[in-house]
Formats: structure tokens, C-alpha cells, sequence
């Protein structure tokens, strides 16, 4: 039934390509993640506050964000954003929407993690005399970001893959893009596909081996 | 006894040898029916009516080609970038795609003699004053990925040097992209640019001339292998032509000046 002859050469011809590809991708996932991780603090800090606004604000970001696809989100932040006239670069669309809903994720994380903290820390930070935002930021925050780290590294992964979706978008420079167009061009969709699956795969891998790595290092008692 | 042995194994011999050298064309005929790979997000080649069935061009064709056939045709709706891994799982038997038929394409699958020949149009937004092709140098510019039009435009932007190319997954997104002003130009078939600035669904765009672009010929494809099937539509195209088929085709469907099929000074 599946007649095809695979031709290898022709698509490890297209290895450094791919690999420009692929470095794009990490560039993005990375950005995404930093954006993200910066937003969550402050959608979390938002929901902490008396302010039912911002709190509304924060819980409507956090459903949008995990209840959609995320090829909608991105979607959005080319075209629905187009429609009202604000411009994206398949690049920026890309960028906004992952970092949109890495932000609603990790603040549903960070919220875990505070619930894992008992409130009886914050309040022997403050009774040793310590503002509530130095009591936040110097015990409740390292102990979030612990507990949420392997969280982290999931929507780290999440993120590189979510990257693939810039197709839709006009993305042309990262690994699915650039995969994408060398299909087109010489119809070898199989070689292509595969050896592009099997970058994601090393990506990932690489990213989940490191952060382990990093939380032997980091959280040793 | 002995002679009804030999005469069952020569028959098992028989019949398997028969199996073995069934080709696609046999397979076709024999299941009663031709699936075929049909772009419907490509009007006036394939998209769908108001009652959602599929209408177009390649529709038409892939009728015919049934009908030639005395099979019955389905439709299995296949975007660009999918034609060739439904043609290599089994899910279709032929292409009939718009697929522009370029040698590189030809190394992976079997390439038909063509069956229609695009011109290229450039279509801009209007706001940005391009009138011609040459005014796209620097601009942010786009198109289907994965067509003709898109592989020549791409190399031209990186030979300006300058501006900006951006590959979308529909030609609808490129025209909603053209008229929210994302892009300035597209560089599309002219059939599908004058079919799209008609439906009024992309407001503020135009056509505003022809592409230098090479013709765009495309051709029907299938399993490069199956040296039967592709010597069947071969003579099938030319019979849409000598028949006068195409001609009604093309009236019905686009209008206008009928594409010459042939190349001058050279056999094919």
C-alpha cells in the first residue's frame, strides 16, 4: 500500500537549514517563557489582591488562555488582531500568542504552588518584621517557584512544540516553517517530516535533561 | 488425482501471477471507483457551494476522468501541503490538484502532460499605491504556501533584497491578510485573484497586473511507477482537448482567452 522509496540525502542535504530552523524555535519557546513566567507573577499577585477588577481581570486570562486551543490564540493575535488594525509579524503574532498562554498556565501553576505554601510562613516572615512584600518575595515566591519548577519545564516543552503552529500564522524561519517550505518544494514530505519530528524530539529531551539537572542543583537541602 | 493437483496449482500459480501484476489502473476499475485529491480552498479550481458540496474546475475534471473510466468519482478534500501524503498512504489515486509541475516535484511522484496552465497576477492592497510587479521591491509580500507562485515569489524577494515574504496555509488567509493591510501584494494564478476580488468578501484590494513569472502549467499526478494510469490521463487530457471539454471547462469556470496546453519547438 505505501509506495514510496525514501531518499535521505535529499533531506540531510536540508539539515543546516533545519537547524537554523530549529534555533529560531528555541528563540521563540524561550521568549515565550520568559514573557510568560514575568506575566504569571503578576496575574498571581493580581489574584491575591483585594481589587475584585484586577482579580476579574486575572481569572478571565487564565480561562481564555487554558480553554482555547492555542492555535486560536495565535490565530487571534495575527488576523483578529489585523482586523482592528494592529500589525503583527508572523514572528510577534507567534511570540504573543504562546507567551498568552504560557501566562494562563503557569499563573494556574504558581496558584497550586501557593496553596502548597501555609499560610503560617508569611505570617512568621511578617511577625520577624518584614513588610508583606518582602515577607512574598523573599519566602513565599522561592518556595512557588520550586514546587512549580517541573511545571515549568512542561510548558517549557508545551511551548517549543506550540512553536509549529507559526505555520498558520505566515511563519516561514522556524523549524515548521522551514520544513513546511521544503515540502512544497520537492514533494519528499516523509524524509522532511521525520527528520523535523526527530529535532523536536532532541529539543525537548535536551530542555527536560537540563532542567532536571538544574533542580538537583538548585534544590538540595 | 494427480492431474487435478497440477491443474489447482497451476491455476493458484495463475491467478496469484495475475494479482501480482495488477496495476493501479486494474485497482481503479476493479473497486468501481477513482478517489481524487481536490484543493477546495481554491476557487475557481475547487471550493464548495452553498449547500457545501464541491464545485470547481478540478471537480469537473475528476468527473470526467471517472466517467472515462466507467468508475465513480470521489472527491477527497486534500490542502496543498497534503497531496503527496495522501497519495503515498493509499487515501487517493490521482491528483487533481493544480499541481504545478516542476522537475523537483517530478523526482518524488509521476507527473501527467498538463491539464491547464495558470498566468500569474499581482493583486494589491489598495492603499499602498503598487501598480505593477516591480513596485512590490521592499514591500511585505505573500502567498499560498507551497505553490508555484509562492516558491517564485520568495526567490525574487530574496534577490531584491529588502521587504518581506510570508508563506500562508490557504489562499484565504492570504487575501484576508492582503485586505486587513498585513500584506501589500500577493503574486496568485489570475483566475483565483479575479475570482476572489468578485465573491466582495476582501474590501480595498485589486488586481493590478501580471507577474513575470514563468506559465504555470499543471499537470495531474499519481505514483511515479504506474506507467499505466499516467499513459491513461495523459490520453485522457488530450481527449479533454481534442473534444472541445476543456474549452467548456474553462468557460464555465474562469472565461476569457482558452491557455494554450502546448510548448512551442519542443516534444513532450
Amino acid at each position: 500500500m505505501f509506495k514510496y522509496s525514501f531518499q535521505w540525502n535529499q533531506a540531510l542535504k536540508a539539515l543546516p537549514q533545519m537547524l537554523d530552523g530549529a534555533l529560531v524555535t528555541m528563540q521563540i519557546a524561550l521568549l515565550s517563557m520568559a514573557i510568560g513566567l514575568v506575566v504569571a507573577i503578576i496575574l498571581t499577585l493580581f489574584r491575591l489582591s483585594g481589587s475584585r477588577l484586577l482579580r476579574g481581570f486575572a481569572v478571565a486570562w487564565v480561562e481564555i488562555a487554558r480553554n482555547t486551543p492555542a492555535l486560536f490564540q495565535i490565530y487571534m493575535a495575527h488576523f483578529g488582531l489585523g482586523s482592528f488594525g494592529i500589525h503583527l509579524s508572523p514572528f510577534t503574532s507567534l511570540l504573543a500568542g504562546i507567551a498568552f498562554n504560557n501566562a494562563g498556565y503557569l499563573a494556574e501553576n504558581f496558584r497550586g504552588a501557593l496553596k502548597a505554601i501555609p499560610d503560617t510562613q508569611a505570617r512568621a516572615g511578617r511577625s520577624l518584621g518584614m513588610t508583606s512584600l518582602q515577607a512574598f518575595r523573599l519566602i513565599v515566591v522561592p518556595q512557588m517557584l520550586r514546587i512549580a519548577f517541573l511545571p515549568i519545564t512542561n510548558q517549557m516543552v508545551w511551548a517549543i512544540l506550540m512553536t509549529s503552529l507559526g505555520v498558520t500564522v505566515g511563519m516561514n524561519t522556524d523549524l515548521a516553517g522551514v520544513t513546511q517550505a521544503l515540502n512544497a518544494r520537492t514533494f519528499r514530505t516523509f524524509e522532511f517530516f521525520a527528520l523535523a519530528a526527530v529535532i523536536y524530539y532532541l529539543i525537548a529531551k535536551v530542555v527536560t535533561l537540563a532542567a532536571r539537572l538544574i533542580a538537583s542543583r538548585l534544590f538540595r537541602y | 488425482m494427480r492431474i487435478t493437483t497440477a491443474a489447482f496449482g497451476l491455476m493458484a500459480a495463475i491467478t496469484m501471477v495475475s494479482t501480482a501484476q495488477a496495476d493501479k489502473l486494474d485497482d481503479i476499475v476493479g473497486s468501481g471507483t477513482l478517489r481524487c485529491a481536490v484543493v477546495l480552498d481554491f476557487p475557481p479550481m475547487g471550493s464548495r457551494d452553498a449547500s457545501n458540496n464541491p464545485v470547481g474546475f478540478d471537480v469537473d475534471y475528476c468527473n470526467d476522468l471517472a466517467k472515462a473510466l466507467g468508475v465513480t468519482a470521489e472527491i477527497v478534500e486534500t490542502p496543498f501541503p497534503e497531496r503527496i501524503p495522501a497519495l503515498m498512504s493509499g487515501r487517493v489515486d490521482v491528483g487533481v490538484a493544480s499541481t504545478s509541475d516542476t522537475l523537483e516535484r517530478a523526482r518524488t511522484v509521476g507527473m501527467t502532460i498538463p491539464y491547464f496552465a495558470f498566468e500569474m497576477a499581482v493583486t494589491a492592497n489598495e492603499k499602498t499605491g503598487i501598480k505593477s510587479f516591480e513596485d512590490m521591491k521592499g514591500k511585505v509580500v505573500g502567498a499560498t504556501a507551497g505553490t508555484f507562485e509562492a516558491i517564485a515569489l520568495e526567490k525574487q524577494v530574496k534577490a531584491w533584497g529588502g521587504g518581506e515574504f510570508r508563506p500562508y496555509q490557504t489562499q484565504a488567509d492570504v487575501f484576508l491578510a492582503l485586505s486587513q493591510g498585513q500584506l501589500d501584494a500577493t503574486v496568485s494564478t489570475s483566475t483565483v485573484a479575479q475570482a476572489n476580488v468578485k465573491t466582495g468578501k476582501f474590501p480595498g484590494i485589486a488586481v493590478v497586473g501580471k507577474a513575470p513569472f514563468d506559465i504555470d502549467y499543471v499537470a495531474l499526478f499519481t505514483n511515479r511507477e504506474e506507467y499505466g494510469l499516467i499513459n491513461f490521463l495523459n490520453l485522457f487530457i488530450n481527449q479533454q482537448v481534442r473534444t472541445g471539454r476543456y474549452a467548456e471547462l474553462y468557460e464555465k469556470w474562469v472565461g476569457g482567452d482558452l491557455p494554450s496546453l502546448t510548448v512551442n519547438g519542443v516534444y513532450r
